[in-house]
């Protein structure tokens, strides 16, 4: 059996096993996403030896549905697969207390199934399907606690906004197969012109959406309303990743024109989103909004021309923020929350949870030698290498500083306070997950260089130094002003804009769901005034039937009761003859008689 | 070879006519018979799918003389348009007989009735003359009617005075375009397949026959703004009746926009494209607002199906104005796979909203919260139907629309903006699912029983063939594709 397809049913099945047969969750979940992670690692090692794998299955007519495992879809499934399998031993634990394990873990499953599809399509309709349904799996994930107060809404809001966004890949998608006629992403790659200005915007439009890209940031941190192994998941290292994985894949195609637009968005987002991360007050939400903010300096890196620079940053920072989300689920289950007024020295209670916490951040900070330090350092070179070098850069520079203040003023909270000391249950399994998600946070960067040879493709390295020098400067000195320095002092002027979201003019409720409100209302008012006026037509017509019974009793009717009075007047004046009588009916019948004869009979004689 | 395009036509039929030969049979019997009767039926279009259609023309003809005078005879037969409307007729009547094996007042009207409906149904997609067309369609009507006044809710009499005079109304004008196709034709004959092969009408005759036509189907489908029936019937119509309605019925409006208008009066269709696609991109959107603008679930549903039926005209139009053949065979496929799928989705949410009324006797979305706890299979079942009908990938509805969106950008690129529809509906379910089904439950539900067997045993299929033909739409598309790729006009 093909490998691809394995790497895609195996959690599928085991989904699909849990929900029917209702028992062993875990078992089964580890099971799937093992077997998953064998066939993903099979396509990685083929990809190395330069065997490409591809999978054909019937689609629409004259689009059939491709998987295809080149070496950057092989990476990017194993990549989902291997953070796949710490989150699940993670959740075996998270989740011991829960009474709902089978359906978590089959929607995370599903999830898992949907991931990989979406990585591993070579086909345009695969992807959006996939696309939407990551989708979906996250609306489930983070609706997991349905009955929760603020939960519902949450889901709802980070799948509406998803979606809305999702619409510039559905008309991107629908440019491409038009301009190229083929739903084959290789084949669309060579769009040019217009057409791939206008497509690769509206790609830039979905990837917002999904990386919580400003304006659209909003979604991602509400939605860490759903149990923390979704949010390391999900809203960290994959279904956000999808986004980026986009840009990094169609990059080829991109003009620069649409690059440039790529990079500014990136910028700005990886400066708001910091900021916000610097003025949040529960360290999930804090995770979250760095997340955005990593990921615009991904679409920063692709904007300026080196997607390879995205991708090595979107793989060590998969596995940082991973591992920062099961450490901030472990603080979680020890104070009963995520906010930092609850965890103020909960690093102390747990001090090797909070020392994988502290590698984790630093990694994310950029401190050599850990994995974040070479893909940051990758990113600004490509920025100050750009033509547009001033702006990005700067963009790039502020990004990697404000990383390393909320990494630090987290730390710090974690660090300060008063040491609580209560046992956790499945603190076991959820150290486990932790401890190899931080090691691979520690030792990705060794291997950047084999993941550039298996892409045929390399970084420049002629303004490194000045790069390192400049990242690295950045990244200590926001780590000692976080670590120094409380964050309400940093903002400043900017703090109530920090904890509004940077919302203008009221945000998206305000520009786009009150207007849509307004527009149903509008139909509706029509919608009564419509049955009303049928109803007049309705009532015309009986008011017509009524008139025409009122000239038919006058005037037609009179006629014809006329008549028929006549007619009884004449019956009456007959039936006064008809007396029963009999002498006088004989009498009547013999005058009769004699007339008829008469009249039979004088004819006669006359001729 | 034996004739089963007439058989599965008149075993309902048979079916009734056996109910109505059995005095006095337990209410039991009498649903029995009629569960068996459709399921034969059902058997029966499952045969003709295995027979196939032709690559071009109509397959499985069957033909008698009738009124040779008039060139009008018992022609039946079907193609890649109208085999998978059957196949959905059979298949929702069947469950809708399951579903309503709880009928205890009047069962043997109401299985009548039903089996009348069931044949009238078949009748109108498999009839390959106009005159039998016509009174199909028209005895449709009378049908649904006795099912709303019968057996609807409160306000039922006048929604179901409303459903009948408007459409009976309504289709008037499709007998005088019938008559002018008629005039037209050299000799002159009813044969439908005629008519196609060579219209019969051209210039103003044939502007003004478009426009008779049109006008029926707009009521029928239903178009903005001629569809305020539907959502009154709908609400007042018991949860078989708005199944059968919403899932069968409106598709002969759609069905006769591609039979009569596209296919018999091409040229005027295409001279009227763009004014038709306007209609149906303004139905798509507004019955999306109009839906997320409701309290009442029930309603809501009833104007999503306004939405979806836009869909279908504007995959239509797009048709009519493609220069190319092979945009034009996606634009009519996607149209037909979305008549299909709203009729698979579509049921399953009015039998679902009927479950739900029958436990709690209201359908105001606001009284609810919190179901899924209470009744999770019904919730689950909820959900998946709400995200198929909202076009996630991987159910029924995806593929339809994903057709009919590519070929609107590459027809008329500014149309394309229906799509927004996918957001707004979206935008409803979640409001739906969250007030009723997430959040706290409410104490008042509690007690709230689960889905029976009859009920899951009326659901499933459904919510299966949701997912199958999400995934492989191959399944029915082959069969579309078939007639679609040959269509010439």
């Amino acid at each position: 059996m093909n490998l691809i397809a394995i790497a895609i049913l195996a959690p599928l099945v085991a989904a699909v096993l849990i929900l029917l047969l209702r028992r062993a969750p875990a078992a089964l979940s580890l099971l799937g996403t093992v077997i998953g992670l064998i066939a993903s690692i099979g396509l990685l090692t083929n990809a190395f030896a330069g065997v490409a794998g591809a999978l054909t299955l019937p689609g629409l007519p004259d689009m059939p549905l491709l998987l295809v495992a080149t070496p950057l879809t092989a990476l990017l499934s194993t990549l989902v697969a291997v953070i796949c399998i710490f989150v699940m031993i993670y959740a075996v634990g998270y989740m011991k207390k829960d009474d709902e394990k089978v359906r978590f873990s089959a929607t995370l499953l599903l999830f898992a199934a949907a991931m990989q599809t979406l990585v591993l399509a070579g086909d345009w309709i695969l992807l959006l399907a996939a696309w939407e349904l990551i989708g979906l799996s996250s609306y489930l994930l983070i609706g997991f606690w349905y009955r929760r107060p603020g939960v519902t809404s949450a889901a709802t809001r980070a799948f509406m906004v998803t979606r809305s966004a999702d619409l510039g890949l559905y008309i991107a998608v629908f440019i491409l197969i038009a301009t190229t006629g083929s739903s084959d992403i290789a084949t669309t790659l060579n769009t040019g012109g217009s057409a791939a200005i206008v497509a690769g915007l509206l790609l830039l439009v979905a990837a917002m959406g999904k990386s919580a890209q400003t304006p659209l940031h909003d979604w991602l941190q509400r939605a860490m309303a759903g149990p923390t192994p979704v949010s390391a998941l999900l809203h960290s290292a994959t279904l956000v990743a999808a986004g980026a994985i986009l840009l990094i894949r169609t990059a080829p195609m991109l003009p620069a024109e649409t690059l440039l637009v790529i990079g500014i968005v990136g910028g700005i987002t990886t400066v708001v989103t910091g900021l916000i991360a610097l003025g949040e007050n529960d360290l999930k939400r804090l995770l979250a909004a760095s997340t955005s903010s990593q990921y615009g300096l991904m679409l920063l890196a692709v904007g300026a021309g080196v997607p390879l620079a995205a991708l090595l940053h979107l793989i060590a920072h998969a596995a940082i923020k991973s591992a920062l989300f099961l450490g901030a689920g472990v603080f979680q289950h020890s104070r009963d929350g995520t906010t930092f007024g609850k965890l103020e020295g909960a690093g102390r209670d747990q001090p090797r949870i909070f020392f994988g916490f502290a590698l984790a951040a630093l990694a994310l900070a950029g401190i050599p030698p850990l994995s974040g330090f070479f893909s940051k350092d990758a990113i600004i070179a490509a920025s100050l290498a750009s033509s547009d070098a001033w702006l990005l850069a700067s963009f790039a520079l502020a990004g990697t500083l404000l990383t390393g203040a909320y990494m630090a003023r987290a730390l710090s909270i974690l660090w300060h306070g008063d040491r609580q000391k209560r046992s956790i249950p499945g603190l076991g399994w959820m150290g486990a997950g932790l401890a190899g998600l931080v090691t691979l946070a520690v030792i990705l960067g060794a291997f950047f260089p084999s993941i550039e040879t298996l892409l045929r493709a390399s970084l420049a390295e002629d303004e490194n130094t000045l790069a390192q020098i400049l990242g690295l400067s950045a990244a200590l000195s926001g780590l000692a002003l976080g670590w120094f320095i409380s964050g309400e002092r940093l903002l400043g002027p900017l703090l109530p804009w920090s904890q509004r979201g940077f919302a203008v003019a009221g945000g998206m409720d305000n520009l786009l769901v009150r207007p849509a409100f307004a527009i149903a209302r509008r139909c509706e008012k029509l919608e009564r005034s419509l049955y009303t006026g049928v109803l007049a037509v309705g009532r015309l017509g009986l008011n017509i039937g009524r008139g025409a019974r009122f000239g038919d009793e006058r005037g037609i009717d009179g006629l014809i009761f006329a008549l028929v009075r006549g007619t009884i007047n004449l019956g009456n004046r007959a039936r006064t003859l008809q007396s029963g009588l009999i002498h006088r009916e004989m009498a009547i019948t013999v005058v009769g008689a004699a007339l008829i004869f008469a009249i039979l009979f004088i004819p006669l004689l006359f001729f | 070879m034996l004739p089963i395009v007439s058989i599965t036509l008149f075993l309902p039929l048979l079916g009734a006519l056996l109910i109505m030969a059995l005095r006095k049979t337990s209410t039991q019997a009498i649903h029995a018979i009629g569960i068996i009767t459709s399921g034969l039926t059902l058997l029966g279009s499952l045969w003709m799918w295995s027979r196939g259609v032709n690559e071009t023309g109509f397959a499985q003809l069957e033909e008698l003389d009738w009124m040779p005078s008039i060139g009008a005879a018992y022609r039946v037969g079907v193609d890649g348009i109208s085999l998978p409307l059957v196949l959905l007729t059979t298949l929702l009547f069947f469950l809708t007989l399951i579903y309503s094996a709880k009928v205890k007042e009047r069962p043997q009207a109401f299985v009548v009735l039903m089996l009348l409906l069931e044949t009238a149904a078949i009748g109108t997609f498999t009839a390959l003359d106009a005159i039998l067309f016509y009174v199909f369609f028209e005895v449709s009507l009378v049908s649904m009617y006795f099912m709303i006044a019968g057996w609807g809710h409160e306000d039922r009499q006048r929604a179901a005075l409303m459903f009948f005079i408007y459409t009976l109304l309504g289709s008037l004008p499709l007998l005088l375009a019938i008559l002018g196709l008629y005039l037209g034709s050299e000799p002159h004959t009813f044969d439908m397949r005629v008519w196609i092969n060579n219209p019969p009408l051209d210039g103003l005759a044939a502007m003004l026959a478009l426009i008779a036509m049109l006008f029926t189907f707009a009521v029928k489908t239903p178009v903005f703004p001629f569809h305020t029936w539907l959502p009154a019937a709908h609400v007042q119509a018991p949860a078989a009746g708005s199944v059968i309605l919403a899932g069968v019925m409106l598709k002969f409006g759609t069905y006769g926009l591609v039979r009569f208008a596209l296919q018999m009066t091409p040229d005027a269709f295409r001279d009227a494209g763009i004014v038709i696609l306007i209609f149906g991109v303004v139905a798509a959107l507004y019955g999306a607002f109009a839906a997320l603008a409701q309290s009442d679930i029930k309603r809501l549903i009833a104007y999503t199906s306004v939405n979806h039926m836009g869909y279908v005209i504007v995959g239509v139009a797009i048709a009519a104005l493609a220069l190319d053949p092979a945009i034009r065979a996606t634009a009519l496929d996607g149209s037909v796979l979305q008549m299909v799928s709203h009729g698979l989705v579509t049921g399953a949410l009015f039998f679902l909203v009927g479950m739900l009324q029958d436990r709690a006797h209201t359908r105001e979305m606001d009284q609810f919260g919190g179901l899924l706890k209470i009744t999770p299979i019904l919730g689950w079942s909820f959900v998946l139907a709400a995200f198929a009908s909202l076009g996630l990938p991987g159910l029924a509805h995806f593929p339809a629309e994903f057709q009919i969106f590519l070929v609107t950008l590459q027809v008329e690129p500014a149309a394309v903006i229906v799509i927004l529809g996918i957001v707004i509906t979206a935008g409803l379910y979640l409001r739906a699912i969250g007030k009723v089904f997430l959040g706290e439950p409410n104490e008042k539900w509690l007690a709230m029983s689960d889905l029976n067997t009859r009920e899951v045993l009326t659901l499933a299929p459904l919510l299966i063939l949701i997912i199958v033909v999400g995934i492989a739409p191959a399944l029915v598309l082959d069969m579309i594709h078939k007639t679609t790729a040959a269509l010439q006009f």
